[in-house]
């Protein structure tokens, strides 16, 4: 434990560079194209409109949400801040590698910028999620809302434990970045973001699965928890119709203060992986 | 206690061992497959116990064949390698000049650049933009090449990348300057202008640690060469004794010194 704040008082130290990695970060998103943050924020947009498309043409549940694209929105946003944010990551201290290389510099702060610049721009983009929320669905802003800090913060530990782990193996391993991405493919599935989680819990399959016990599993990703929390807390449960009749869950906030603590403790445990691994990063003879 | 001022860099007992793993699985795929087969492991001891003192003011000059353990060693003063045993102490601040583009974003515009390339070596907001003027006039003399600093980096031919980061490594005002055969680069009027701040630096008694296989650089610039040989120091003393006994051993010691760069 001494070690760890040992560590952490030197990325305070470096903390000027630090931010300047960030505002690299931000200024190189934005920079590529005139419109910035609006540009780079359209591919979940599209995605949420082509989804929206298909499953209220395609299937019967959609159309019985008031907005489903409100409901896909809530968990796209999270589930692209993810993604960007662990990709950029995997590349952050391979990017840096010939400063590295020569200078000195707690290596963790590589990671970390990446993450925080992600942040800020996930940030940003609830203001349009927002907006759209309160100007164009006239919806009511919920007084559950009050937990919405603290599920993006979860979402900030999270995240930031990702990267770190990813960041660093792929320092070592040159295939990391093609496994997580393919992972990143299958999530888009598994995850519930094109439909609820109780669907897949009270599915009769899930149910009879391994004794029930699959359902339960479905629901230990933190990810899955995440984006359940973000709906409930910001939007009006479905019309139980969506659910065949049952009505939905209501927001737990003993599932978000607990998707807190654990991501807290991946995070602290993936520091802890990187700092093992750190100083091998450049060291050939 | 005797008035011997306090060093600059002091090495004792140092030593830097590397961990050489044989089949290396470049591939998560790889080391999943082999995690029942344990890995063949060589320890290659690079650094065997070296003991230096450099004083304010010095220029040393590290010379040895390839392998001998020179970049080790200026890794370790760098902070960038971690010592398997022994002790690196440094008094004042490091500039190490990076290798060329290291650090430099092409999105970025000169300026931007400057800033981002500063905060890596260790300056603050406030200090890169009072030294800003002058990170620019002495990387770009003429106004045609000034003019450029407002647009990204990606325009830059590799020598304006060169001049932009020797220009702010040397306004870091470090106390202590390291160079890895990175002066090498660029044209003959910017290589002058490279020796001019050296000497400039040492007029001001800053300290410089360099590695370099060119030694009519060496012979030019430094006042002290130690010489590395297999992990251990071979001589250490004055320039011209030590350069002229490198010059003198036979075998890669010596075409090495006679291909300069």
């Amino acid at each position: 434990m001494r070690q760890l704040t040992a560590e952490l008082a030197e990325v305070w130290r470096f903390r000027a560079l630090f931010l300047q990695l960030v505002r690299r970060d931000l200024k190189v998103r934005y920079k590529n194209s005139k419109l910035g943050f609006v540009w780079s924020i359209a591919p979940p947009l599209m995605q949420v409109a082509c989804i929206t498309f298909a499953f209220k043409n395609a299937t019967t549940f959609a159309a019985k949400f008031d907005s489903y694209s409100a409901y896909v929105l809530a968990a796209m946003i999270p589930w692209t801040y993810f993604q960007t944010a662990v990709l950029d990551s995997s590349q952050s201290i391979l990017m840096m590698y010939g400063v590295i290389r020569k200078v000195y510099m707690p290596r963790e702060i590589i990671p970390l910028a990446t993450s925080v610049s992600n942040f800020i721009h996930f940030a940003m983009s609830w203001l349009v999620f927002f907006a759209y929320l309160v100007f164009y669905l006239h919806a009511p802003l919920l007084p559950t809302l009050a937990w919405f800090p603290v599920l993006i913060l979860a979402q900030f530990f999270l995240v930031t434990a990702a990267s770190l782990v990813v960041s660093c193996l792929n320092v070592f391993y040159e295939d990391v970045k093609y496994i997580v991405t393919v992972l990143f493919n299958l999530g888009l599935f598994v995850l519930p973001i094109m439909y609820l989680p109780e669907q897949v819990l009270h599915s009769p399959t899930m149910q009879s699965l391994w004794g029930g016990w699959a359902a339960r599993i479905y629901m230990w990703n933190p990810l899955a928890v995440l984006i359940s929390g973000y709906r409930k807390c910001m939007l009006e449960p479905p019309h139980p119709s969506v659910l065949g009749g049952n009505a939905a869950t209501p927001f737990d906030p003993g599932s978000v203060l607990g998707i807190l603590g654990v991501s807290f403790v991946a995070l602290v445990l993936s520091y802890m992986f990187f700092n093992a691994r750190k100083w091998r990063f450049v060291e050939r003879p | 206690m005797t008035g011997a001022p306090k060093p600059s860099i002091r090495l004792a007992g140092l030593r830097k061992t590397f961990t050489l793993q044989h089949r290396h699985a470049g591939s998560l795929k790889a080391a999943m497959l082999s995690i029942f087969t344990p890995p063949r492991l060589e320890r290659r001891e690079v650094l065997r116990g070296i003991d230096l003192d450099i004083l304010p003011g010095e220029t040393v000059a590290i010379v040895g064949r390839n392998g001998s353990g020179k970049s080790t060693l200026l890794s370790l003063v760098a902070r960038v390698y971690k010592p398997t045993s022994g002790e690196v102490t440094v008094n004042g601040t490091v500039a190490p000049l990076l290798e060329l583009g290291a650090g430099f974003h092409p999105d970025l515009t000169g300026v931007e650049n400057v800033e981002l390339y500063g905060a890596i070596l260790g300056l603050s907001r406030r200090q890169i933009q009072a030294q800003f003027d002058s990170i620019v006039r002495f990387a770009f003399d003429r106004p045609d090449l000034a003019e450029k600093i407002d647009t990204p980096l990606r325009n830059y031919s590799d020598g304006m990348k060169m001049r932009l980061g020797f220009s702010i490594a040397v306004h870091t005002d470090p106390a202590i300057l390291l160079v890895d055969e990175v002066l090498a680069v660029g044209d003959e009027a910017f290589q002058h202008k490279c020796l001019d701040k050296i000497e400039e630096f040492q007029a001001q008694g800053k300290t410089i640690l360099f590695v370099s296989h060119d030694m009519v650089m060496v012979r030019r610039v430094a006042h002290r060469v130690v010489w590395l040989q297999d992990g251990l120091v071979l001589r250490d003393g004055p320039t011209a004794d030590v350069v002229d006994s490198y010059m003198a051993e036979p075998g890669p010691a010596a075409s090495a010194a006679a291909s300069p760069g």
